[in-house]
């Protein structure tokens, strides 16, 4: 396990005061925030800011991780004295346990300390019943037609023999039904948390979402695809094949005088859902090149006859 | 129950946690909730808190409103502000997605 330097993650002097801490986390809190940063690794960033904020702001911990830390470069191997805490006294916990799953093995090996006869004052997380988990789930557009089999994995916080906090990896394997549509929550009951004492398991939440696709876009119970059509396919109208998510081929319609940008809905053709959604088709019409002799003569002669202009008024 | 035992996802409907799920799946208290809802940081709920219920939109909204208060120390009504934006800004970013430009 690596020494981590938490103080280097704030960028504070090992000497700050409880105010510098706080005005340089906000300033990193800001400048990482996932919503917004155009940062590298913000979500990676701002974890270890999260997590040095949750040690240095609280003096119990700071003294701790202080004493512990003598002696230490960021990045040397570290283990911790077996009892190393001692002296020490951790009135409250103050990292929640779901909190505590995104933090590091050193945070966790430090910090992870809960007194074994269970939870002290302000700690909410230890309700009886197990908290509910949540998480993303990515799916490929393909699944919501099909359904799919995903394999989550979670970082599961539990109390330990000795009332340490330890992180488990834990792997289910799930059966999303089709007709899942973005942002959607499904629920797996009694896969969240486990209870304490006789409270029974919370559920895991899972959020759907979907992958970009190159072909695919998805908005609600609705399909969107761009459907390139010829020219003429466009001008005279035509019956054309759509290949869908599913494997699927339907047959579409084009109207006779279609022009790109026009969008054709074919009705119940989206996300299988209870009502099904639309497909809805960007019709972009693509020109031949003029590649060979042949093709040549044949824009030659609708230049000539068909005396078009595209950038005439009320045209295209 | 075994690793690779396979377990089938219920869908849920758009509004569909109660508060006190909400309240879980986000660890605030149920009183944090309560206290939202009356500064209008959800939309608009009326009845008695037991019946009320809450999207997945919801529950980002919690943890985004949860996540600026302790960070910034922001007031309830900063923080739904700032949240109201982040959720335009969602939009946006997914109508260019879908445009193809992003």
């Amino acid at each position: 396990m690596d020494f981590k330097d938490y103080y280097s993650s704030l960028g504070v002097a090992r000497d700050a005061t409880a105010e510098d801490i706080k005005k340089a986390f906000r300033k990193l809190a800001r400048k990482y925030h996932p919503d917004v940063s155009k940062e590298k690794n913000a979500e990676a960033r701002m974890k270890e800011v999260n997590e040095a904020y949750a040690v240095l702001s609280d003096p119990e911990k700071r003294a701790a991780y202080d004493h512990l830390g003598q002696g230490y470069q960021p990045g040397q191997d570290f283990r911790p004295p077996p009892d190393w805490d001692a002296g020490f006294e951790f009135s409250d916990p103050g990292v929640s346990r779901s909190e505590a799953a995104d933090f590091s093995d050193f945070f966790t090996e430090l910090f992870g300390r809960i007194g074994r006869d269970g939870p002290r004052g302000g700690e909410r997380d230890f309700h009886a019943q197990g908290g509910d988990h949540h998480a993303k789930v990515l799916l490929d557009p393909e699944d919501a037609f099909r359904g799919a089999m995903r394999q989550i994995s979670l970082r599961v916080p539990r109390l330990d023999d000795r009332g340490r906090v330890v992180v488990d990896t834990r792997t289910l394997n799930v059966q999303i039904p089709k007709g899942v549509r973005e942002g959607q929550m499904i629920r797996l009951a009694g896969q969240g948390a486990p209870g304490m004492g006789e409270g029974k398991a919370g559920d895991l939440l899972l959020e759907v979402h979907f992958r970009l696709h190159p072909r695919f876009r998805m908005e609600g119970r609705d399909l969107y695809m761009t459907l390139r059509v010829a020219p003429w396919e466009a001008a005279l109208g035509a019956i054309v094949p759509v290949l869908l998510p599913d494997g699927g081929e339907i047959k579409v319609r084009i109207p006779e005088g279609a022009q790109s940008g026009r969008r054709l809905r074919v009705r119940g053709k989206g996300i299988p859902a209870d009502p099904p959604g639309d497909l809805l088709l960007d019709v972009q019409v693509v020109v031949p090149p003029a590649s060979n002799a042949r093709a040549r003569e044949l824009y030659e002669s609708m230049a000539r006859d068909l005396a078009f202009d595209p950038r005439a008024e009320n045209e295209g | 129950m075994r690793d690779d035992d396979i377990l089938t996802a219920i869908m849920l409907e758009e509004a569909c946690l109660s508060i006190e799920e909400l309240a879980s799946a986000c660890a605030v208290s149920t009183e944090w909730i309560v206290r939202h809802v009356e500064a209008g940081a959800f939309s608009t709920l009326s009845g008695a808190a037991a019946d009320w219920r809450f999207s997945s939109r919801d529950l980002w909204r919690a943890r985004r409103v949860r996540a600026l208060e302790r960070d910034f120390d922001a007031v309830p009504e900063l923080a739904a502000l700032v949240a109201d934006l982040l959720e335009e800004v969602d939009a946006l970013r997914a109508r260019l997605r879908r445009a193809g430009l992003a």
